[in-house]
């Protein structure tokens, strides 16, 4: 009301073109690139030098450069030894996830938009790779397809936000249960699960799991109680004092003391407990940070209108927290999934770990550099996406604070 | 909304609705405050003067149990305030409290701010909640704004909304800790006109301030502190036209 006034009666400036900067090509080169003696000569040199590398990869990437170690490994890459006979079990989960993904762009727009649209883009450009079976690339197109389908389901169905969000959650179970084999699928052992889908598999658990699991210990750390708090605190400090491989050890020789002879956990599970306490500790910390940001008079607040312990930390205290920490958070989970190359230490092959497997096979003796990049651009590509994932989330987050 | 009682009758007939006894308090060694007695009745509205530090805002705090008391007994709408956590939020539930800063929360839209509490303690459909939360947006004079974010307001809106919250709860009592204070003076009255309407509605306040007219024009009595003591109670024209201390009369020479 007040602002209303405020901006109808604002006196009027007189309006004044904002003053030059663009002043061509020439102009441009000229003030930043060669502006001086010494601007010029770095220019030259510099110049030189991105010239000669840009070529030389260019050269590399499309002449030099033998890909058919990855064309003729592309399956083991991304799942590792699963049976090829069981691999639709790979794929409808795969199949799950996309229809998931479209009926969510449709219904956040967004955001789930981008994420999604930049997936699709990835099926189109590994469905268009040459070398691709011809099974891959039917599935990829059903998914797009379905990704594109559900996107105009979801449009309509924007009143089914919750179910969706439970979809999600249950795609992690579904998923496992899929791909280990139940009822009328064959058990397949989690030791012929790798590539690709082990990364994303240990890197997804540890992050869904850390997650709450770092909430209660942050919540913990600051617990009236002293035993919970010291509990809290000797968790998050001794697993932030202990590198993650020696976690990774630990899980695999002592989780089977802890919980007894006869119980038989795989190596899979073992790392993935690994991975989802040493992120939780570490997670902890980044929300405490963000718990200390929230101004007493919040709580206060929050006291004041009679909302209990509770009340007051699910609505009021958690959400602001959570929101102050999102990068470090992201910057949390990117670190997680790229830690995951370190289970080849405990025997299991990973992304990276069927890569260096692949290239000790004397048939594809000298294709390190191809192998190396190719998995350094899958973990690109999904870092960068995490990234953004969290910016946006952030922003939107961010409505009407400050 | 809020008549439980009738508000013809005198105020001195009426039931207690807070009593504060010999409360004490310290801050580590400070002692903020000391003996400090008051007996509010119903639908009285008790405005709280002092120079700064002098304990009003820790007073005021000690009602609902956001500060601790070391010594003496506090009593709101018949519940004494104990340590036990039920207590203190059966208090809560019939208090409502302004803050000098607001304390909006940021992340919530208005309506969600002032519904949160009605929903969730009251445990009021979310439908009824907001029927309320949009009456009280009408009452202090915003309603177009329900759906904003506290930061996309001005500082005398916000206070309004902070007002709004409150009342929600259909407390009891409404504690405001100098509802003005961190305000434009362009805005000190829009929030305090509001209150005034509230002085007449036979909700118990208790209002600390730093503005002498506010307070002469709707306080029932007026109590004054210094150094964490109750100086001078008195009504309005008692304190401000005769003042009996000499405390008083100094602290009014400095104000007026
Ligand atoms: N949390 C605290 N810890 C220690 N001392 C405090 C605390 N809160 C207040 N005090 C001290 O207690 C005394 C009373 O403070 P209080 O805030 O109640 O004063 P006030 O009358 O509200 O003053 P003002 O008009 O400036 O708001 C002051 O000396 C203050 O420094
Ligand atoms: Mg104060």
């Amino acid at each position: 009301m007040a602002n209303d006034e405020l901006t109808t009666k604002q006196v009027s400036i007189p309006e004044t073109a904002p003053p030059k900067t663009s002043i061509g090509v020439l102009g441009w080169l000229k003030e930043n690139l060669f502006s001086s003696w010494i601007n010029t000569i770095l220019t030259v040199v510099f110049g030189t030098i991105v010239y000669l590398i840009v070529v030389n990869t260019i050269e590399w990437i499309f002449f030099k450069a033998e890909w058919y170690v990855i064309s003729a490994n592309f399956k083991l890459l991304m799942v590792g030894q699963y049976p090829v006979e069981e691999l639709f079990r790979v794929w409808i989960a795969f199949t799950l996830i996309s229809l998931l993904m479209g009926l969510s762009w449709g219904i956040w727009k967004g955001t789930m938009g981008h994420l999604t649209i930049a997936m699709t883009a990835i099926y189109i450009i590994v469905a268009s790779l040459p070398f691709v079976l011809i099974e891959t690339r039917i599935w990829l197109l059903v998914n797009i397809a379905l990704i594109i389908a559900t996107y105009f389901l979801g449009k309509r169905l924007t009143k089914f936000k919750k179910y969706i969000l439970i979809g999600w959650f249950l795609m992690f179970p579904v998923t496992m249960i899929l791909l280990s084999g139940f009822g009328v699928f064959d058990r397949v052992g989690t030791n012929l699960w790798g590539g690709f889908l082990l990364t994303l598999l240990i890197a997804i658990v540890a992050i869904v799991f850390s997650f709450p699991l770092g909430v209660l210990l942050a919540l913990g750390r600051r617990s009236k109680l002293p035993v919970v708090k010291w509990f809290c605190v000797a968790y998050i400090e001794l697993i932030r004092g202990v590198p993650l491989i020696t976690i990774l050890f630990v899980a695999q020789l002592m989780l089977p003391m802890f919980l007894g002879e006869g119980v038989n956990i795989d190596n899979v599970i073992r790392a993935m407990v690994g991975f989802t306490l040493f992120s939780a500790a570490y997670l902890a910390e980044n929300i405490r940070g963000g718990l200390q940001s929230i101004p007493r008079g919040q709580f206060e607040a929050a006291e004041a209108l009679g909302l209990n312990a509770t009340f007051k930390t699910v609505f009021i205290i958690l959400p602001q927290s959570l929101r102050a920490v999102i990068p470090a958070m992201v910057g949390q989970f990117i670190g997680i999934f790229k830690d995951t190359s370190l289970v080849a230490i405990v025997g299991l092959t990973d992304l990276l770990g069927m890569g260096k497997n692949i290239i000790s096979n004397p048939e594809f003796l000298g294709t390190q550099m191809e192998v190396f990049l190719f998995v350094a651009l899958v973990f690109l590509v999904f870092c960068n996406m995490m990234s953004y994932a969290s910016r946006r989330l952030e922003g939107a987050l961010g409505v009407g604070t400050r | 909304m809020f008549e439980e009682f009738n508000s013809e009758t005198p105020l001195d007939q009426r039931e207690d609705i807070v009593v504060c006894n010999n409360i004490n308090k310290w801050f580590g060694s400070l002692h903020v405050l000391k003996d400090v007695n008051l007996t509010v009745k119903q639908g009285e509205v008790v405005c709280i003067l002092g120079p700064s530090g002098s304990g009003k805002s820790t007073f005021i705090r000690t009602v609902n149990g956001l500060e601790e008391i070391q010594k003496g007994e506090i009593t709101v709408d018949g519940i004494p305030l104990s340590n036990d956590l039920s207590d203190i939020e059966a208090i809560r539930k019939e208090t409502g409290m302004v803050f000098q800063s607001f304390n909006l929360f940021p992340h919530m839209t208005i309506l969600k701010n002032i519904t949160l509490a009605p929903i969730w303690v009251r445990k009021w459909p979310k439908a009824k909640a907001e029927k309320i939360a949009m009456e009280l947006l009408e009452r202090v004079g915003i309603p177009e704004q329900a759906d904003k974010y506290p930061g996309q307001l001005s500082g005398g809106q916000q206070q309004r909304v902070a007002i709004a919250r409150a009342l929600a709860m259909q407390p009891k009592i409404l504690l405001f800790d100098e509802p003005t204070s961190a305000l434009d003076p362009e805005m000190i009255k829009e929030v305090l006109d509001v209150i005034k309407t509230l002085a007449g509605s036979g909700i118990t306040m208790m209002v600390v301030t730093h503005e002498m007219n506010f307070a002469r024009e709707v306080a029932d009595r007026i109590v004054l502190f210094d150094f964490g003591e109750i100086i001078e109670v008195g009504s309005p024209s008692e304190l401000f036209d005769n003042p009996k201390h000499d405390r008083t009369k100094l602290f009014l020479s400095q104000i007026l």
